[in-house]
């Protein structure tokens, strides 16, 4: 909220720094306004899709027709449509990659943040906890949760997400602990608030900015590992349509009947893309530095 | 030198008709509005005001060091080359020549991981040259310090390895932004010193930034005083601090805070804020501010006209610096003298002492104690300065009493009500959540009261402090210096405190600014029965708003007494040099 004839010259900062200065959609260059756009329209796309394909999970069709007007990507060995089973696929993919982050964001941002404000024994307890699930390989105990706990696209979430919030802990605490040092902490303090309100108002805003950057790269790469992990078989069984399952799936038509498993290849590449693109253009909003 | 002798020198930087503005969400923003500017070699001119006029830019537009995003007008004439034309080689060129550069802080213009011989090495070309330049820059044992590191060095030392660097290439001028403003007092003195002496020995001509009159009045020849991106008042230095033509310097002068100010009565100052860097007045941008405005100030902009009490120039119709003296010095008032009544409270300080411990490993450091059983005592009501240079302990000594950092040993005891004391911070603008508004920072401190009312006390507090309502609204980024100061004191007084705790509040603020604070704290302190802990390193401001003074050195104190007594009759050395070391408007004597 900008106030009128508020700033003054003092507010005036040295021409060239941006500190504390909203961002523009004018600093986010054509690439990654590219990608906002074209991640935006699959997502919708993606999110209506039980308004205007196909069942994906019924045969519609004789199977192993090629792509035409009226299947798009074609029909696969059992007669599903992929264009059907592409666009939910899409779906699944990205609403996975996104509870991953969100949960991360949540566990990870909370230990970060009491860690980070805390300070002290519980800063330490808290970080060598965090480390202790860093050392962890991602995919060797997203493997090890499926085999506990069964093979399927949730499970292989819970995996995931249970490597992925060390990141975004250590991230917050040492942005907090950087905040934490400033005036306006001490000041907060002073004022009286509580320690909670001190950590939700006065601490926690100032690590979004970070968390949302590295957030909106991550979601790239988690769709890629969720595929991959899918293609070895850790993920939704069929005939849920996964992208990574569905190219598994195809594999073995891929001389006679490409279209199989490179509809569902080419959108993972096309949404991880997108993702990309749209994750440097929400860096350059948010970031500062 | 040409035979035929000129019969004005050429000036080693010529500024005309200088106008830098930034664009910035769509509204064009101006720092500097048409400046001129001459400077003759070998001369020292003091560059003076109030953040936000355009000192800085003026002096980055000197090193050819605008960011592209400045849309520049006008010519920069640094020896023979014009720099807004020039490319980036051309102006690189010229800066390996001419010019040389010192800024506020050396520790962040000095590179952390080159130890300082190197880097003083990387533009004076040989090692003899090294230590000849840390000789004159007055750095004792050269050859020993040639290995250190900047850290381990003191902040006089770092100022003077950038000097050092600055006159290595024997430049013809030199931009000295705030080059004191981060050192302790006794220090200052002796950079000052230092400044003269660079210019009687290498002959450069040296252009001081600064926002303290004192200061230039101490090392320049001539002073140039910057005005709302205008240049206001240009001339010999004693002179025109003597008899202004321009008001705002008469303003400036009016509430500078010296020894000689009488402590019954607030101190002379101007009303209103500085020029929006968005605005653009038609008439004189100190108008809306000025005591003896007439019609033609509204309507038309004074050019700078020669003065004739100084020999120097001044921009303004009616060259009316002597008559706002007068007004100024007229309209002042006395203290209330009717103290409402004095709240319970005050502080007990037993035999504190805080130690940091050292670390070890890679970074190991000693430990070092910050304060050693130091005791003091605030009464009610009371108002204590505490004074010393840093690493005295005198801000450790304030958070500890605020509760923000554990003493080693000893006691404080809060008196009264034991409610939490509150705090002025040096750098208001830092002290607010970024985020917030200003209405929620005063609300936080109201939390117990239901919505309504606390709506009603911020706009009670925000008016007592001659703040518009709609500040509430606001960020702290978006109020100017002095709307700051004014917030953050609200946010101290929105719930009367007992205990003000004040850590170095007036530092960084020009005179007027500075004045104004200091005033705001005797009216609020008088009005709510408050006692104080005012921390400065400047002794005038700490005889001014403090019943006692406690000097403090290396953690411990070394003195303490009435104020007056304590300025007038001082025992301790070190408080002699520190009263020593203060630098006055010299043409005031």
């Amino acid at each position: 909220m900008r106030v009128r004839g508020v700033a003054g010259p003092g507010a005036m900062t040295l021409p060239g720094s941006r500190k504390g200065e909203p961002s523009r959609l004018r600093d986010v260059g054509v690439l990654e306004r590219v990608g906002l756009v074209l991640l935006a329209l699959l997502l919708m796309a993606s999110l209506a899709a039980p308004l205007f394909v196909l069942d994906p999970v019924i045969s519609v069709g004789p199977a192993f027709q090629a792509p035409s007007w009226e299947h798009f990507f074609g029909t696969d060995d059992v007669g599903q449509d992929i264009f059907s089973r592409v666009m939910y696929g899409l779906r699944t993919s990205w609403l996975s990659a996104v509870a991953v982050i969100v949960s991360a964001i949540v566990i990870g941002g909370s230990i970060g943040l009491v860690a980070g404000a805390r300070g002290g024994w519980l800063d330490a307890l808290l970080m060598r906890l965090t480390d202790t699930f860093l050392a962890l390989p991602g995919p060797v105990l997203a493997i090890a949760v499926a085999a506990a706990l069964g093979a399927s696209l949730r499970n292989t979430v819970i995996g995931i997400a249970v490597v992925w919030w060390p990141w975004y802990a250590r991230l917050v605490r040492g942005e907090v602990r950087a905040l934490a040092t400033r005036p306006h902490v001490d000041a907060a303090r002073l004022s009286g608030v509580s320690s909670s309100r001190l950590m939700l108002r006065h601490l926690l805003p100032g690590a979004l900015p970070p968390v949302i950057v590295t957030a909106s790269l991550d979601i790239q790469i988690l769709v890629l590992t969720l595929a991959g992990l899918s293609f070895i078989g850790l993920g939704a069984p069929p005939p849920t349509p996964e992208l990574g399952a569905m190219a598994a799936r195809g594999a073995d038509y891929l001389f006679a009947s490409p279209w199989i498993p490179l509809a569902p290849g080419v959108a993972v590449f096309v949404l991880a893309v997108a993702a990309n693109l749209a994750g440097d253009g929400i860096r350059d909003l948010f970031d500062r530095r | 030198m040409s035979p035929v002798a000129l019969s004005r020198p050429v000036a080693v930087a010529d500024v005309a008709g200088l106008r830098v503005s930034f664009t910035r969400n769509g509204s064009q923003l101006q720092a500097l509005r048409g400046v001129d500017l001459r400077i003759e070699p070998g001369e020292i001119v003091g560059l003076v005001g109030e953040s936000g006029s355009g000192k800085t830019v003026l002096g980055l537009s000197m090193l050819g060091l605008l960011p592209h995003a400045a849309q520049v007008d006008g010519t920069v004439t640094v020896d023979g080359v014009e720099l807004n034309g020039a490319d980036d080689s051309a102006r690189r060129r010229l800066r390996q020549r001419a010019l040389g550069a010192v800024f506020q802080d050396p520790m962040t213009s000095l590179d952390p991981t080159m130890r300082i011989g190197r880097q003083v090495h990387e533009v004076a070309g040989s090692t003899a040259e090294v230590l000849r330049l840390l000789e004159a820059v007055g750095i004792p044992d050269g050859q020993r310090r040639l290995r250190d590191f900047p850290h381990e060095l003191s902040g006089g030392l770092r100022q003077r390895v950038m000097l050092a660097i600055a006159l290595s290439g024997r430049p013809k001028l030199v931009i000295a932004d705030e080059p004191t403003t981060a050192l302790d007092v006794t220090v200052q003195a002796q950079v000052l010193t230092l400044f003269r002496r660079m210019r009687d020995e290498f002959g450069c001509a040296i252009l001081l930034v600064t926002h303290d009159l004192a200061v230039a009045s101490t090392v320049a020849d001539r002073i140039c005083v910057l005005y709302g991106g205008l240049v206001s008042e240009v001339g010999p230095v004693r002179s025109v601090l003597d008899r202004p033509a321009h008001p705002y310097t008469a303003a400036l002068m009016a509430s500078r805070i010296g020894f000689q100010a009488d402590r019954d009565w607030q101190l002379p100052i101007i009303a209103g804020e500085p020029t929006h860097p968005a605005s653009n007045p038609t008439g004189c941008n100190f108008a809306p501010r000025c005591p003896a405005v007439a019609p033609l100030c509204w309507e038309q902009r004074p050019a700078l006209a020669a003065v004739q009490q100084h020999g120097g120039l001044a921009a303004c119709h009616y060259q009316a610096g002597e008559d706002v003296a007068r007004m100024l010095s007229a309209v002042v008032a006395p203290w209330i003298t009717t103290t409402s009544k004095i709240r319970e409270g005050g502080a007990t300080v037993r035999q504190l002492s805080v130690r940091f411990p050292g670390r070890r490993g890679l970074h190991r450091s000693e430990s070092f104690d910050a304060l050693s059983d130091v005791n003091l005592a605030v009464a009610p009501g009371e108002a204590i300065a505490l004074v010393g240079e840093s690493g005295s302990g005198k801000t450790t000594l304030l958070r500890v009493i605020a509760g923000l950092q554990a003493p080693t040993s000893g006691s404080v005891t809060l008196g009264g009500s034991r409610r939490r004391p509150q705090m002025v911070f040096q750098d208001a603008g830092s002290s607010f959540t970024p985020w917030l508004t200003i209405g929620q920072h005063l609300e936080e401190r109201v939390a117990h009261l239901p919505a309504t009312s606390r709506r009603e006390r911020v706009l009670e507090v925000l008016k007592r402090l001659g703040l518009p309502g709609e500040i509430a609204r606001a960020r702290a980024h978006q109020l100017s210096g002095g709307q700051r100061q004014r917030a953050a004191l609200a946010r101290t007084v929105i719930e009367p405190p007992d205990l003000l705790l004040c850590d170095e509040p007036i530092s960084a603020l020009d005179a007027s600014l500075a004045a104004t604070v200091l005033n705001l704290l005797g009216r609020l302190r008088r009005e709510l029965g408050f006692a104080m802990v005012f921390v400065t390193h400047d002794l005038a401001a700490a005889r001014l708003v403090a019943d006692r003074i406690v000097v403090m050195k290396g953690g411990r104190i070394v003195e303490e007494g009435a104020s007056d007594a304590v300025i007038e009759r001082p025992t301790d050395p070190y408080t002699h040099t520190l009263l020593a070391s203060v630098p006055e408007v010299a043409s005031c004597g």
